[in-house]
């Protein structure tokens, strides 16, 4: 929850979940297992509030006999799921191979410099999230982009300039994001950020790591790389090594509980 | 001159494919309802078998064989048809699925009637918005017309298929990332075996069949195993749809024979730009090594590919000419695996970064002594020693140009009395 008080959307959000519930049932009914209805609701949720807000993922949760953590777990995983407020309009351009090739990082430069933001922000006044997204498969028809996941093709300095008027006049075909909540300069959270500079799994050069992992620009990384490399660390059969350690790991578990549910007595 | 041959590809660009009484006006359906009416399961098995038809998603494994693994002592088991089309450079699923959603679903029905299953899901990649909803319209006109649910044709057989849409996930086109994304999870890979056929969607056995695969179902069994056999080479067997783009005139998809040579593609795709030569070829998406001039005259199939030192792949044929800065192009696709890795296994995972940190170092002229050396050695360690096959993805492309463009990364490097000290 934000600050003291509620947001607008967070008071409406439980009429909002009632209205959808029925939608959601038969996206469960589609499947054979329950949690196969995660993407599809958050996808439905997004369709209405423009992201996957934490209530919606609450919700999801409930209906889905999940905690809110492996719903979370899950959303966090695919980049097309907003955890935070986005633009009305989301410009997802491609940076693949073929587009890049063909003039890509030009046209990005354009955009950049039209909207006055980059790569996973958001304009000031809300109307404009921009990203550079990874090949579209569209690739006959570089450069190519998506606005809110419909495609655009054969972008030009021209055709940029008349889309970015139309949806700054309202009259752009593609209708805009649901917007229930002012977007902040990024969509992205913390550790998104850090995927975005290619500092995944530990902290930049000089700052603490947020998951310890030892990581890229991480000196501990850095220093276990180097052994790799020098071959004083091997590799040995993961694949079994870690099926025999994870099957009987789950055995100890089930004999733990049987044993009265006392797992952590090993 | 080689010959576009339209197959799959027949009709669309023409007729509009979407609506289910136009499609059916060309013959649609029309195995469906024989292969329900005429055909035992095992005789669309063995006609896939005989026809020589290997998986057109990466991997060309043959399909009739995929099929057989399934235990035959479990009655439930699902078809599951990839269509999460993400590999750099290939657009062929995402044409099919949008333009003959019909072909696919009958391919389907097909597919999962040949394995005897009775609920099919196709997964679809998060960004085909459009598609998804186009195959689901095409899925309830298929209903409305009794194509599929409960005894279908006034048979015994019950169908069910089921669209769902991903969000955005490269990794979930691996096929046992897909299955858990398709469970609601983490589109993280499993762990090897147990294969899909032995414990795949919800733990029953599973058979990942790709959408131009399914889709070949529908003209194998209408103009037989031996049409099909007819063509090609050899061991690579029937048409392929390749996604030729890059430098190229006239890039898109090109339905052909599969050992159609790779200069015929060229030029099927209208050549080079004028006053332009050919500087690489990536014949197999953005995963594969690049071949070069001297392979021109290959025929373009599995077999030859792999000779080459790269492989088919999905069919993505992405020309370079000799304005291409191969140092940008690798930065490009490493950057790609770097960001599209799951992250679960280490070398994957910290390798890609790094190399990926390295190349943007080269391409800003910013490159230390030692760095070309360096992304050779990180790519070889990283390699075959990840669950999937993304990992391995990175090093095929970068080591290609890096031995045939050595110049281009070699000149990035800063000279001692230049470095900073």
């Amino acid at each position: 929850m934000t600050g003291s008080g509620t947001s607008e959307r967070e008071q409406n959000f439980p009429a909002l979940l009632e209205r959808l519930r029925p939608e959601c049932e038969q996206l469960v009914a589609r499947y054979e297992r329950k949690r196969s209805a995660l993407l599809p609701i958050c996808h439905l949720f997004q369709l209405h509030e423009g992201f996957v807000s934490k209530e919606a993922m609450r919700a999801a949760a409930s209906m889905l006999d999940l905690t809110p953590a492996e719903v979370e777990g899950t959303v966090s995983f695919y980049t097309l799921f907003f955890r935070r407020p986005v633009g009305k309009y989301v410009l997802q351009v491609c940076r693949g191979l073929a587009c890049s090739i063909n003039g890509a990082e030009d046209l990005m430069a354009y955009f950049r410099e039209k909207l006055g933001v980059g790569h996973l922000q958001t304009t000031a006044d809300g109307t404009f999230s921009y990203e550079e997204v990874e090949c579209l498969a569209a690739c006959d028809r570089a450069t190519c982009m998506q606005v809110n996941l419909e495609f655009v093709y054969d972008l030009t300095p021209q055709k940029i300039d008349e889309m970015l008027a139309a949806m700054r006049a309202g009259t752009y075909a593609t209708s805009p994001m649901a917007q229930t909540e002012a977007p902040a300069a990024t969509w992205s959270v913390p550790q998104d950020d850090q995927v975005a500079t290619g500092r995944k799994s530990s902290g930049a050069l000089g700052q603490p790591s947020p998951n310890n992992a030892g990581g890229v620009g991480d000196e501990s990384g850095i220093i276990m790389l180097d052994r790799i490399l020098a071959g004083d660390v091997g590799f040995y059969e993961r694949t079994s090594e870690r099926a025999v350690r994870d099957s009987r790991a789950v055995t100890e578990v089930v004999e733990a509980e049987k044993n009265g549910g006392n797992g952590a007595s090993h | 001159m080689a010959q576009v041959t339209k197959v799959l590809t027949a009709g669309i660009g023409e007729a509009n494919l979407r609506d289910i009484g136009v499609y059916r006006e060309r013959g649609g359906y029309k195995q469906w309802q024989r292969a329900i009416r005429e055909l035992q399961p095992a005789d669309v098995l063995d006609l896939c078998d005989k026809s020589g038809l290997r998986g057109r998603g990466g991997a060309g494994f043959p399909t009739g064989r995929k099929w057989q693994f399934l235990p035959k002592d479990k009655a439930l088991r699902y078809l599951v048809c990839n269509c999460d089309e993400a590999e750099p450079g290939t657009f062929k699923d995402h044409m099919l699925l949008e333009e003959a959603p019909h072909l696919v679903l009958e391919g389907i029905l097909l597919g999962s009637y040949a394995i005897a299953c009775h609920h099919a899901y196709i997964y679809i990649r998060g960004e085909f918005k459009r598609g998804y909803e186009i195959f689901c319209a095409a899925i309830e006109e298929a209903r409305a017309a009794g194509y599929l649910g409960k005894n279908v044709f006034g048979s015994e057989f019950d169908i069910e298929v089921t669209a769902h849409r991903g969000a955005g996930a490269y990794i979930c086109g691996e096929e046992t990332a897909l299955l858990n994304s398709l469970e609601g999870k983490r589109g993280e890979p499993r762990l090897k075996p147990p294969f899909p056929a032995v414990a795949g969607l919800y733990g029953a056995p599973t058979v990942v069949n790709n959408v131009e695969t399914l889709a070949y179902l529908v003209p194998i069994l209408e103009k037989g195993a031996q049409w099909f056999a007819a063509v090609g080479t050899e061991r690579s067997k029937g048409y392929k749809i390749i996604s030729i783009s890059g430098h190229v005139q006239k890039p898109g998809n090109y339905e052909v024979p599969l050992g159609t040579t790779v200069r015929e593609l060229i030029d099927i795709a209208g050549g080079l730009r004028p006053g332009r030569t050919l500087a690489a070829v990536q014949p197999g998406g953005g995963s594969s090594a690049c071949i070069f001039e001297e392979h021109l005259d290959l025929p373009y199939d599995y077999e030859n590919m792999a000779k080459a030192g790269s492989m088919l792949g999905s069919g993505a044929f992405v020309v370079f000419d000799d304005t291409t800065d191969f140092v940008k192009a690798a930065h490009n696709l490493v950057r790609f695996f770097a960001h599209e890795s799951c992250g679960q296994c280490t070398p994957c995972r910290e390798g890609g970064h790094w190399m990926e940190r390295v190349l943007e170092r080269l391409v800003h002229n910013r490159g230390v002594p030692g760095d070309l050396e360096m992304l050779d050695r990180v790519s070889a360690t990283i390699t075959g020693i990840n669950l999937c096959p993304l990992g391995d993805s990175i090093e095929p492309f970068l080591k290609s140009v890096l031995r045939r463009f050595h110049d281009q990364f070699a000149e990035r490097i800063l000279r001692e009395e230049t470095l900073p000290a």
